[in-house]
């Protein structure tokens, strides 16, 4: 059980100076528990602080105020790796580009083996990458989908207790997303994952058993998704949204 | 024949237990150690009796060449010219290195000045390490000069490492690249305490389809001071590129100068530099995979200077 006790975050004093001298709250006073074992979708509109909560779960973000308590204990003081080490794994939605460093590394990392092996079981469980990724540079010249697919197989590499992807589906191909559904699916039933994935794509939003909805860095709704429906209509929750404001009659891009 | 000393510096500059395979020069304090020929690569020492002459018959393949040089003489500043003849169509490794171990508070030196006839269609590795140990405090310096001079539709592949010990390395590379010849080099180097490196690079991209890839990795520790150059120069239809990045930590101060000169219409020539700390966010990466802070920031630095 993950539990999210009045958290909030306010960014670090005059980062942009004039315009917010005294730092801006990007997570107001959010409460939430996850219960072991489910899978559950976060959505909301751009910027209303998702990347920011997972963060602040996995502990790139210091919390300005409220506790995080996993499994009866709280990590709110632990740094990164130590709550990786107890479980807590988080995708990035801009995984980091390396020089040098390839999926091996990051996979041999994650598994805490370098048995050639062992990863091979790995990239064949996780079934979105082939083996000819092994040693592939994990630097800019790979696309957008290809470090998307590599940051997922690291997570799953983990064997998390706790897993949080971050908008998985960016820049992955029609064909990957229901394989990478099922995957996340097959990670939460086989081995009790807890999943957490931000997005907006309706095949992961289906296939959470509880959706929560973060407007301006509070929870607009939490439960199924039929009671979702209305709300996220109602924002017309798209990436562009900033430039139609949700008109009705906008061209959208999609 | 080798010592203990002997041993371990050979295995660190050549990758090396003992005496290597195939055609080798060992070079120990300015002497000769142990040389071995073979059938298609001779060794043989120059007029002047200050270096060695290798020999490559053309259409030799597979075979390689170790020419590790060993400095463990305190108060020796040793220089030698080496010269290679890489013969049409060959296709060979060069192992060469200098490991120098300092024992006491004079300072140790070694300047190897390779020359690098190479010779059409010929491929070349050429894989240079230097390192330095021992407890001695004297000074550990290390001056190569590398000139490479490239024939047609050759390809040469220059690995420079030097990860280490050593105080002072002024490095010199210049090539002259002939038509649909190919030069890769890529230069490793990390600095710590005061250790100063400086490599300077003259290339010219000389004949028609020729290209280059100029490739430099920095790690610069403690108070040391890392500079490098290059200057790339098109005479004729060709491509160029340069990639420096040096990773800052500590004290550490850096020069990168890349220069391209385009002498003629159809050169194309680029360059990419960086200067920095370690990226936070490879950082964040690597221990939200469970490494904490110095296990990560050592396995950015391993997977970048490999
Ligand atoms: N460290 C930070 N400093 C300043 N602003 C930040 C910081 N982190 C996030 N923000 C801001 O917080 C808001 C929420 O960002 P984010 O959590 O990335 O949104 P989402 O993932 O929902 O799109 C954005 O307006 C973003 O610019
Ligand atoms: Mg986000």
């Amino acid at each position: 059980m993950l539990e999210l006790k009045n958290i909030s975050f306010r960014t670090p004093e005059s980062d942009d100076g004039a315009q917010s001298p005294s730092g801006r709250t990007i997570i107001h006073d959010l409460s939430f528990t996850f219960e072991s074992g489910v899978f559950c979708a976060i959505t909301g509109p751009n910027g209303s602080g998702k990347t920011t909560l997972a963060k602040l779960i996995m502990g790139i973000n210091e919390l300005t105020s409220g506790k995080i308590i996993f499994n009866g204990s709280d990590i709110s003081k632990l740094a990164i790796h130590e709550r990786s080490n107890v479980g807590i794994v988080y995708g990035f939605q801009h995984p980091a580009r390396f020089k040098g460093t390839t999926f091996r590394d990051l996979l041999s990392i994650a598994a805490g083996t370098d048995d050639e092996e062992k990863l091979a079981k790995i990239i064949s469980r996780v079934g979105v990458c082939s083996l000819a990724f092994l040693d592939k540079r994990v630097d800019s010249k790979l696309s957008g989908g290809e470090i998307k697919k590599i940051e997922l197989a690291t997570v799953i590499a983990k064997n998390p207790k706790v897993a949080i992807y971050d908008e998985p589906d960016t820049g992955i191909d029609l064909w990957t997303i229901g394989p990478m559904v099922e995957l996340l699916k097959r990670e939460q039933k086989e081995n009790k994952t807890t999943t957490i994935v931000v997005s907006h794509n309706k095949a992961f939003l289906e296939a959470a058993d509880t959706l929560l909805l973060i407007r301006d860095g509070k929870i607009g709704y939490s439960g199924d998704l039929a009671g979702a429906v209305p709300i996220l209509e109602d924002l017309s929750v798209c990436a562009f949204n900033e430039l139609c404001h949700g008109e009705v009659n906008a061209q959208c891009y999609r | 024949m080798l010592n203990a000393i002997d041993k371990q510096v050979l295995k660190e500059v050549a990758g090396l237990e003992g005496i290597p395979k195939g055609a080798y020069n060992i070079r120990k304090n300015g002497k000769l150690l142990g040389r071995e020929v073979s059938a298609n690569i001779t060794i043989e020492t120059n007029e002047k009796g200050d270096g060695i002459i290798i020999d490559i018959k053309p259409g030799t393949v597979n075979e390689s060449v170790h020419i590790p040089v060993i400095l463990s003489q305190a108060g020796l500043h040793d220089t030698v010219h080496n010269t290679f003849i890489v013969g049409e169509g060959s296709d060979v490794t060069i192992i060469a290195g200098c490991g120098i171990h300092c024992g006491g508070k004079e300072s140790e030196g070694h300047s190897g000045i390779h020359e690098f006839q190479i010779k059409a269609g010929a491929k070349v590795k050429y894989v240079e390490k230097h390192i330095a140990i021992g407890e001695g405090t004297g000074r550990r310096i290390l001056n190569p000069t590398t000139k490479v001079f490239m024939a047609e539709n050759a390809q040469v592949e220059m690995e420079l490492t030097q990860l280490g010990g050593v105080d002072e390395a002024r490095r010199f590379n210049e090539a002259k690249i002939g038509a649909g010849s190919v030069l890769l080099i890529t230069e490793r180097v990390m600095t710590d305490g005061n250790q100063m490196a400086e490599s300077r690079n003259e290339i010219e991209l000389a004949g028609t389809d020729s290209k280059t890839n100029i490739v430099s990795r920095s790690v610069i520790k403690g108070n040391s001071s890392q500079d490098f150059y290059v200057n790339l120069t098109a005479s004729a239809r060709c491509y160029g590129h340069i990639e420096c990045d040096a990773i800052i930590m500590d004290n550490g101060r850096n020069q990168t100068v890349p220069a391209l000169r385009a002498l003629h219409p159809d050169a194309e020539l680029t360059h990419e530099a960086s200067i920095g700390k370690i990226a936070n966010d490879q950082l964040m990466k690597l221990m939200s995979l469970g490494l904490d802070y110095d296990a990560a920031v050592n396995r950015i630095i391993q997977g970048f200077l490999r």
